[in-house]
């Protein structure tokens, strides 16, 4: 068994006991689930043990983001094991501990002012609203990608805690927290970041959203699959029904065009390749695929799929809600062309093939 | 997910990056001295014999093949990379596309060592090209209804009677693959009875009739046999076998690249414009295009990796041609929606004429090498639906 196995063994262990729920205001996320997460020292994998992290590789954290965003998991684990932690490492930043969690957010609309409070440099102050926060008002802790201080090239990437300040209630169309943080001088430790490295970093955000999309496309072509193969109707099973199979079959090569793009973005962004470019087609593709998928499995089940009593809207409200966060198809599919054509008119075919 | 659908990921191959570099360098040595024009849909429509024996002198032809045959003992991933590049440019390869794809690779598995050793040779060279003969005027994707039929005449000789149809290029080919009756058909062994033959296309009996698609242009046929004596020897394979072996020949048929990229050029030419423009829905739709176009790759090169390691995996084969070329049509629409042009194969603009082309050649492509409905029939079974 190799360590992923290993890995996502454990986690489907953890994840029988907190079965998925619909979120709610008053039930905004699984903290047991966090818990025994956190227990299992799995929120801190793919960080180095020396920062304080559970050590292990990329595809370690990849693989347990999988598990949990497959079994509908309402937890900030993608978010900071994918994003929120390796920026602050990338940016010499202190980890805080994996056990409490942290999340990212962009936040353009943010001034950022350095201070001189003794502690050092890398302090600053932040003031504005942070919208969209994934797990605002759960996690304790929101890494913010803002605009460096005025005249100084780049942006800042801050850690800013958030314990004690209220979010504003919002929620994506599964239920998930995402509101917004307004902060008003709010003391910060940060680093100044290139303007590449800024956009390495949100388009990390969007491969965490494109590897969770993958995940969850191939959950939801699982259950239909399994589903046609036991609902009888007209004295046969679905499955046998040609158009059905039809569908299923259209359902199938979206997903495995959606796992092999996503699979490939996570190797290039593991070895340093181009990672806004192959991070970009992955959050595409993965958003393309959602809108096939979702409509397909929806009609495949029949109307009781379209009940909350069943389990098939966990993972379809978040396939909704995921294509257009971290940046929507629109926002990355000109970020890759842009990027593809950046060698002149001719040079679309040698890009496309150095992408992935 | 069903592992029947799932691949590893191919490994990086630097050997495919270097094979890469020197087909894209000759390719446009090639352009800029006016040997070829970029076209759409080239392995279908590109015939030219000259182009075909170039590629044969680069060592690009019968690229896994063994070298007593000719080939060259290089990985499929290697193979994988040069298909790629000439597709990607447009050119010329329609005239050894069915020798090196597929009937080649069906020779090595099934041939007898005369057979090889006469023909295998002379089509890494270049030199000789294939047709397919499994479809019939009535049969389609059905080829268990196929009705060609060969007999043992007294001398031990095939004597054959029946039609092929949609055999592309058969008027500049060598040989066919044939798939014929030896036996009569049995309703209830509806896969029983066929066996293919090695047929030399310049035999007395044979008659090739040309039949037009949309645009003109003359590739596919219509191929009669009227007691035609194929040796005895011209056995592909076993008497009876051919179902089996046409269903593995299959998968040959359809994981390659020219299952995504048959239009490719018109996205080319689209790029151009966009770049020019930078209109942001045109970049858009370019981004789009150019996501599916990764993923299909990857898709395509986890097959090239699986045959490296030996496998056949006929699943995703299927699954690839299926979500590939169902992209190749939709890259029209998506296209047609972003750029106000006429298309027109007369025009002087580059697009318009790249256009035109695809949109001639769309229905082809979710139809050729089994249409996209038999195809996700195998997809269903697949996923254990059937």
């Amino acid at each position: 068994m190799s360590d992923q196995d290993l890995v996502v063994e454990t986690v489907r262990d953890i994840l029988t006991g907190f079965e998925p729920f619909a979120l709610t205001a008053d039930r905004r996320w699984d903290a047991g689930l966090w818990s025994a997460l956190a227990d299992a020292g799995l929120t801190g994998v793919g960080l180095p043990e020396e920062a304080g992290g559970s050590g292990g590789e990329l595809a370690d954290a990849v693989a347990i983001v999988r598990t949990l965003a497959a079994g509908a998991g309402a937890v900030p684990v993608a978010e900071q094991l994918l994003v929120a932690g390796p920026a602050l490492l990338a940016a010499d930043l202190d980890l805080p501990s994996p056990e409490e969690p942290t999340t990212f957010a962009i936040a353009d609309a943010v001034t950022v002012h350095p201070v001189d409070d003794g502690d050092g440099p890398g302090r600053f102050t932040l003031t504005g609203t942070v919208p969209d926060v994934a797990w605002a008002g759960v996690a304790s802790r929101v890494v913010v990608l803002a605009p460096a201080p005025g005249g100084i090239e780049g942006a800042v990437l801050a850690l800013v805690d958030v314990s004690s300040l209220p979010a504003s209630d919002a929620y994506n169309l599964a239920g998930e927290p995402r509101g917004s943080l307004v902060l008003e001088q709010a003391a910060a430790s940060g680093a100044l970041l290139s303007e590449t490295r800024a956009g390495e970093l949100r388009a990390r955000y969007a491969l965490a959203r494109a590897v969770q999309l993958a995940a969850a496309l191939e959950q939801v072509l699982a259950w239909t699959v399994q589903y046609a193969g036991e609902r009888q109707q007209f004295g046969r099973p679905l499955g046998k029904f040609q158009a059905i199979q039809m569908e299923l079959a259209e359902m199938a090569g979206e997903v495995t065009a959606v796992t092999a793009l996503t699979d490939a973005a996570v190797q290039a962004l593991d070895r340093g390749g181009n990672v806004v470019l192959a991070a970009a087609a992955a959050k595409v593709r993965a958003g393309a695929a959602v809108e096939v998928v979702a409509r397909l499995a929806h009609q495949v089940h029949g109307a009781i799929g379209f009940t909350q009593e069943h389990k098939l809207h966990h993972l379809t409200r978040r396939l909704w809600s995921w294509r257009d966060e971290a940046g929507s198809e629109l926002v990355w599919s000109r970020v890759l062309a842009s990027g593809l054509l950046a060698d002149g008119p001719d040079g679309l075919w040698p890009a496309l093939t150095r992408v992935v | 997910m069903s592992n029947a659908l799932t691949l590893a990921p191919a490994p990086r191959s630097e050997a495919a990056e270097q094979v890469r570099a020197e087909v894209r360098e000759f390719l446009a040595a090639e352009l800029a001295a006016g040997t070829f024009e970029t076209h759409v849909d080239t392995w279908l429509s590109g015939v030219d014999p000259v182009f075909s024996r170039k590629l044969g002198e680069r060592g690009w032809l019968g690229m896994t093949w063994p070298k007593k045959y000719g080939g060259h003992e290089r990985s499929a991933m290697e193979r994988y990379a040069v298909t790629e590049e000439l597709l990607a440019a447009g050119a010329p390869v329609a005239a050894h596309w069915i020798a090196d794809r597929q009937s080649g690779p069906n020779l090595l598995t099934y041939g007898t060592e005369k057979q090889r050793q006469e023909i295998l040779p002379r089509i890494v060279a270049g030199e000789c090209f294939f047709v397919i003969g499994m479809s019939e005027p009535d049969s389609g994707s059905d080829l268990a209804s196929i009705r060609t039929k060969a007999v043992r005449n007294a001398d031990g000789d095939w004597v054959v009677n029946g039609a092929k149809v949609w055999t592309s290029n058969a008027h500049h080919s060598h040989y066919g693959i044939v798939l014929v009756r030896t036996a009569p058909s049995d309703p209830a062994h509806r896969h029983a009875g066929m066996s293919q033959l090695l047929i030399d296309l310049s035999l007395p009996g044979i008659t090739i009739n040309p039949i037009r698609i949309l645009d003109g242009g003359h590739h596919f046929n219509e191929v009669v046999f009227e007691d035609v004596v194929v040796p005895g020897d011209m056995l592909l394979g076993e008497e009876g076998n051919g179902w089996h072996q046409v269903t593995a020949e299959l998968a040959f048929e359809r994981s390659g690249p020219e299952r995504f990229l048959s239009t490719y050029p018109l996205v080319a030419e689209f790029g151009r414009r966009v770049a020019d423009s930078g209109d942001p829905a045109q970049l858009a739709v370019l981004g789009r295009i150019s996501a599916r176009v990764l993923a299909l790759r990857q898709m395509s090169l986890r097959i090239a990796a699986a045959l490296d390691r030996g496998e056949l995996p006929n699943i995703p084969a299927a699954l690839v041609k299926d979500v590939g070329t169902s992209f190749e049509g939709d890259v029209i629409e998506e296209i047609r929606k972003v750029v106000d042009v006429t298309p027109s194969l007369d025009s002087p603009d580059p697009l318009a004429r790249a256009l035109a082309e695809a949109q001639l050649h769309a229905p082809g492509y979710t139809l050729r090498g089994g249409t996209n409905e038999i195809l996700r029939g195998i997809v269903a079974r697949g996923l254990g639906l059937r």
